[in-house]
């Protein structure tokens, strides 16, 4: 390089930056390089003096000039964007400062005005850009899972959590989404979202085999990376109209518990390019979580059903009178669906009018399902039993017999059975507990007797005994069964006391008289009053009630008088 | 109110002399604990090698259905093996719990008020 001539300086400071680090570009009002040092021309060998800077450099650079020389000022006071011509795309910064490619490189190029001339120093800003654009690509990133994440979490249903995974996917991850899930019914459950951010929910009878990947991912093998897939490949139901044809796609299983959850098909329009690893990471990352979301609430939906199923096996009946007897019950399981399937009663009615009807509760020992299921088989064997009721002892014996047979003797039931018989105006019943409670008796004058009736639990012993004890109900007279969830209600001041039978036969007392709802229903209220917030077992309570009748005395209810029954 | 939090069970073994061990049981035996109290009975029962298995209850606070099941099963396991099951020390909680569930006689060896019916299962 020889003999530059500048306004900027002699050939002593000339040489000084013409030997600079930075390459420097001197560039005049007409946009013709002055000068550049030496560094500048290694980088563009074309920007020699008398060169034009829009023929040498880069055209962000050049645009930059006419800006510069536009806004009258490299530092214009106000902050403003220079007026006229249109910004280069990088954007001008307040101080004039601009940045573009070269080559393979990111140069950051600063002006400095002098006179009609401009000297633009440039930098290399490649490593920095970069480091840059990684740290708000993973800010992003990061900052995206963590939507997805919480929005996938907050939701146990697994409809909404498709949609949200399509959703989300469509937007933040490609043009175009796809939730499919295993076959139900040979058809899979899909969720599309496409650019227009609409989720739509459909049920399709599609083979995956016709999409390269699909099968695998649905069966939970890992991601095929991603691929350009002929357009014609990709079948109608996958690529649809408002995405035009498909560039590229990326197949990802989404992972559950053990098992598949579903597939989640990413798609990108013609004309885009693959997904890079990092985009394919952290595809993976959100189909871990959708994945995982999905079979939480795959597997939520599975026990609710199954709970659900069994609840409405063992919910008892709801009646109100047997036989022209009065009749209240108050069942409220433990809230701990692994605990279902304790406390069952059953109302069997008399086959002929006159005789008696049977009802019975029970509490089989320990939860969960096979409690549940054993209380299914005591239900049925009752039922088988109810010709022979008249014996209660051979009843709870050959009750023992079955289940003694059938299992494994870890378990065992307790019960109640109450045969009732309407005799004139009273109520007679036969009562034997088989290891449970007695039942409570609540006199007309709020006196309170526990039934004389005991027997041993039923499924463990080779050998039960029982007593059984008749009772009779006045008009107006109620008798209560209930389970020992009402008795071991746990609770109290400090959490750790039995509401206990004492409590219970306190505030019987005041019940004299009173019809059977309000008895079942203020001795449940009492007992989860007594627990509060805490845990509690499944509560049964049944209180039959020998019918007032029209009273015609109308004196509170209580003494003989006539009655219309 | 507060969160009532079970105690947790205890259990503490001894040997009185040779044939007989007590296993001091502490705590709530219930849904939660009542498995751990079966497997180290049994496991102590030692395939018959026991002439007595003293349970000590007076440290037992609750005592709920699914402990009763443990106690019967501890004590068919007993049977089976020749060893007598002493139930020592019972606090009022487990008296009722027997006595409700009329096991008192099986489990304890002591007659409970008589029955009007019993009858044997062949």
């Amino acid at each position: 390089m020889t003999g530059l001539t500048s306004s900027l300086g002699q050939d002593k400071t000339g040489a000084v930056w013409r030997g600079a680090p930075h390459p420097v570009l001197v560039v005049d009002a007409a946009g013709v390089i002055a000068q550049a040092n030496d560094v500048a021309l290694r980088l563009l060998p074309a920007a020699a003096p008398g060169a034009s800077l829009a023929d040498a450099a880069p055209a962000w650079l050049s645009q930059a000039h006419d800006q510069a020389l536009t806004a009258g000022a490299a530092h214009p006071a106000n902050g403003t964007r220079p007026a006229g011509g249109t910004p280069p795309a990088n954007g001008t910064r307040p101080d004039g400062v601009v940045r573009g490619p070269v080559g393979e490189a990111t140069f950051e190029a600063r002006p400095a005005r002098d006179g009609d001339l401009v000297a633009w120093w440039l930098s290399d800003v490649t490593d920095l850009e970069r480091a840059t654009r990684a740290l708000r690509v993973e800010r992003e990133r990061t900052a995206f899972l963590d939507t997805a994440s919480s929005e996938l979490l907050s939701s146990l249903n697994l409809d909404r959590c498709m949609e949200v995974t399509a959703r989300l996917a469509a937007r933040h991850l490609a043009d175009a989404a796809l939730v499919i899930l295993p076959p139900h019914r040979r058809r899979h459950p899909i969720a599309y979202c496409g650019p227009d951010g609409v989720v739509v929910r459909e049920e399709l009878a599609v083979d995956p085999e016709t999409v390269p990947g699909l099968a695998e991912a649905l069966q939970g093998y890992p991601p095929l990376p991603s691929r350009w897939i002929d357009p014609a490949a990709a079948p109608g139901w996958l690529a649809r109209d408002g995405l035009g044809a498909v560039g590229s796609m990326v197949v990802s299983a989404l992972p559950g518990h053990g098992v598949p959850a579903g597939a989640l098909v990413l798609l990108r329009g013609g004309g885009q390019s693959c997904f890079s690893d990092g985009e394919e990471v952290i595809a993976r990352l959100f189909a871990a979580r959708a994945g995982a979301a999905m079979s939480a609430a795959r597997l939520y939906a599975e026990q609710a059903g199954i709970t659900e199923t069994l609840m409405r096996e063992l919910l008892p009946p709801r009646v109100r009178s047997l036989e022209g007897v009065e009749l209240a019950a108050r069942y409220r399981p433990s809230e701990h669906t692994a605990r279902v399937g304790g406390d069952f009663y059953d109302l069997h009615p008399s086959a002929e009018p006159g005789q008696e009807s049977l009802v019975v509760l029970g509490d089989v020992a320990g939860k969960g399902l096979e409690a549940a299921v054993l209380t299914g088989k005591i239900r049925h064997t009752l039922q088988a039993l109810l010709p022979l009721a008249d014996d209660h002892q051979r009843v709870l014996e050959l009750l023992n017999g079955v289940l003694l047979k059938s299992g494994e003797r870890t378990r065992f039931v307790t019960l109640v059975l109450a045969s009732i018989r309407r005799a004139g105006g009273r109520v007679r019943l036969r009562l034997t507990s088989a290891g449970h409670a007695p039942p409570l008796i609540v006199r007309g004058d709020g006196r309170v007797e526990a039934a004389s009736t005991r027997g041993t639990l039923i499924g463990m012993l080779e050998r039960v005994t029982s007593v059984t004890d008749t009772v009779t109900l006045e008009p107006g007279e109620t008798c209560l069964l209930f389970t020992d969830g009402i008795t071991e209600a746990m609770g109290g001041p400090l959490g750790d006391e039995m509401f206990g039978e004492e409590r219970l036969l306190e505030d019987l007392r005041q019940c004299g008289g009173m019809p059977p709802e309000a008895i079942a229903e203020r001795v449940e209220m009492l007992a989860s009053q007594w627990v509060g917030g805490g845990d509690h077992d499944d509560m049964a309570v049944i209180a039959i009630t020998a019918p007032r009748g029209a009273h015609l005395s109308a004196v509170g209810g209580l003494g003989r008088g006539r009655f219309t029954a | 109110m507060t969160a009532f939090v079970p105690d947790p069970l205890t259990l503490a073994l001894a040997t009185l002399h040779p044939g007989a061990l007590r296993v001091a049981v502490d705590g709530d035996l219930d849904f939660t604990t009542a498995e751990d109290l079966l497997t180290t009975a049994v496991a102590a029962l030692d395939g018959g090698r026991l002439t007595d298995l003293h349970l000590d209850c007076g440290g037992l606070r609750i005592c709920d259905s699914s402990g009763l099941a443990a106690l019967l099963m501890i004590h068919r396991h007993a049977t089976a093996a020749g060893t007598r099951l002493h139930l020592e020390r019972r606090p009022p909680v487990l008296e009722r719990m027997l006595h409700v569930s009329g096991t008192y006689e099986h489990l304890t060896g002591a007659p409970a008020a008589a029955s009007r019916h019993s009858s044997t299962q062949d």
